[in-house]
């Protein structure tokens, strides 16, 4: 393969692997920091490349493995990581400022419930094991079979099978007991607070039922509501969705919060 | 572990100074689903009814923290005295030992064995107040099945 075939293949699959990038370290910087250095890389071991797999596998392969230097030594963020960022917006006196610099500035500064659940989603599985995080997002968000997963983490199928079934597991554990769209006695209920104070006029009720996962509380499968939920995030692009500007400032703002975090911390 | 029978069902064999109980089933999945369902300390409560936590990590040397619903009071410190990865584990303390055992039996079936064997030279004066893990074995062995051929049928 030349570089320039390389390089057109790379350009096709960057947004894919910018939007994981910053799933799994929850900072624009990294992430565009990190797929310049998947390309560097990958440009410098090209004669390595043996067309086992795809170019695409291959790529994400060396990000992922860029992404788990990246975060080796940070700690895995807590369940309630959205309470905790909430406190700390409140009592930020310059949270809503830049808020409204970005409402005003931005045109990707709309709220969208739908844009906020897949926020959401980034923060609670930056919770469970960092294994289990990139299989389901590698996975589920952007469509890669277990036999290509494995060869991404250098394991194999089984053990896949084992992150991603324990990683699915564990992310209906803390939705069930946290979210209010799916549970009546939900905890959180930050995309109803954020809603009211972005879309005043909005009727939540309405709104909240555009989205099949909630629309579907009531089911007992609850797996499947998770798989919803993952098919939300995978049909927004973090980077271009009608929100991405408010959306982006959010993962910062909670990154910044949990790289000072610490477990003794109350709320 | 060739004269256990393969159905789930607990066998115990007694004598003055010591007691076995052994359990044995196949599992229609690969070795290595079991074997991370068995090193997983943390997720053991998860999907094993007879556990209620293992604190510190099942790797070679090391040391854990057991806590079973058979005797929820005690805290068990056992240490990892085997560790073959994907073949066999053994922990235990000075009253005994547990020994796990996969063997892989073609066609993605997977033997799991698990026998544990207490006793000693003290151990008729303290026998009849520990009691039968046979009902506790099946479960075991019950929900490790379950859990791995769950796992084992992702798509």
């Amino acid at each position: 393969m030349t570089i320039d075939q390389f390089t057109k293949e790379f350009e096709l699959a960057r947004p894919q692997l910018k939007s994981y990038l910053l799933r799994i370290t929850a900072s624009v910087e990294d992430s565009e920091d990190l797929v310049q250095d998947t390309y560097i890389k990958a440009s410098l071991k090209l004669d390595t490349f043996r067309a086992e797999s795809t170019v695409k596998t291959w790529i994400f392969t060396i990000a992922s493995n860029l992404a788990k230097d990246n975060l080796r030594a940070k700690k895995r963020w807590p369940e309630t990581v959205t309470d905790i960022c909430r406190e700390k917006a409140l009592s930020n006196p310059d949270y809503f400022p830049e808020i409204a610099q970005i409402m005003q500035s931005s045109p990707q500064a709309a709220f969208e419930i739908k844009e906020h659940v897949t926020f959401c989603l980034t923060c609670i599985a930056k919770s469970i094991p960092l294994e289990q995080q990139i299989c389901l997002l590698l996975k589920e968000i952007y469509d890669f079979k277990i036999s290509e997963v494995a060869e991404i983490l250098e394991s194999n199928e089984a053990m896949i099978k084992y992150y991603l079934h324990t990683g699915r597991t564990k992310m209906v554990d803390i939705y069930e007991g946290r979210c209010a769209l799916i549970n009546k006695n939900g905890t959180c209920h930050q995309c109803s607070e954020l809603n009211g104070i972005f879309n005043p006029k909005q009727d939540f009720e309405v709104e909240k039922n555009k989205l099949e996962f909630a629309k579907k509380a009531e089911d007992p499968n609850r797996e499947q509501l998770l798989d919803l939920r993952l098919q939300i995030m995978k049909d927004i692009d973090p980077f271009q969705s009608r929100g991405a500007a408010l959306q982006l400032h959010h993962i910062q703002h909670n990154r910044k919060i949990m790289e000072n975090f610490s477990e003794k911390e109350s709320i | 572990m060739s004269n256990i029978a393969s159905n789930g069902k607990a066998g115990t064999t007694k004598s003055t100074f010591s007691r076995q109980t052994a359990v044995s089933i196949d599992i229609q999945a690969d070795k290595s689903i079991i074997w991370a369902l068995l090193t997983n300390a943390s997720d053991f409560p998860r999907w094993n009814s007879t556990v209620i936590s293992i604190e510190g990590n099942i790797a070679a040397g090391q040391t854990i923290k057991l806590k079973a619903k058979l005797d929820p009071k005690r805290v068990f410190k056992l240490k990892i005295k085997e560790f073959e990865s994907e073949n066999r584990l053994v922990w235990g303390d000075a009253m005994g030992n547990r020994v796990y055992t996969l063997r892989s039996i073609g066609n993605n079936l997977t033997n799991f064995s698990m026998v544990e064997k207490i006793g000693g030279p003290l151990f008729p004066l303290f026998a009849k107040m520990i009691p039968s893990f046979d009902e506790a074995f099946e479960h075991y062995a019950k929900d490790l099945k379950t859990e791995a051929e769950k796992i084992s049928s992702t798509k």
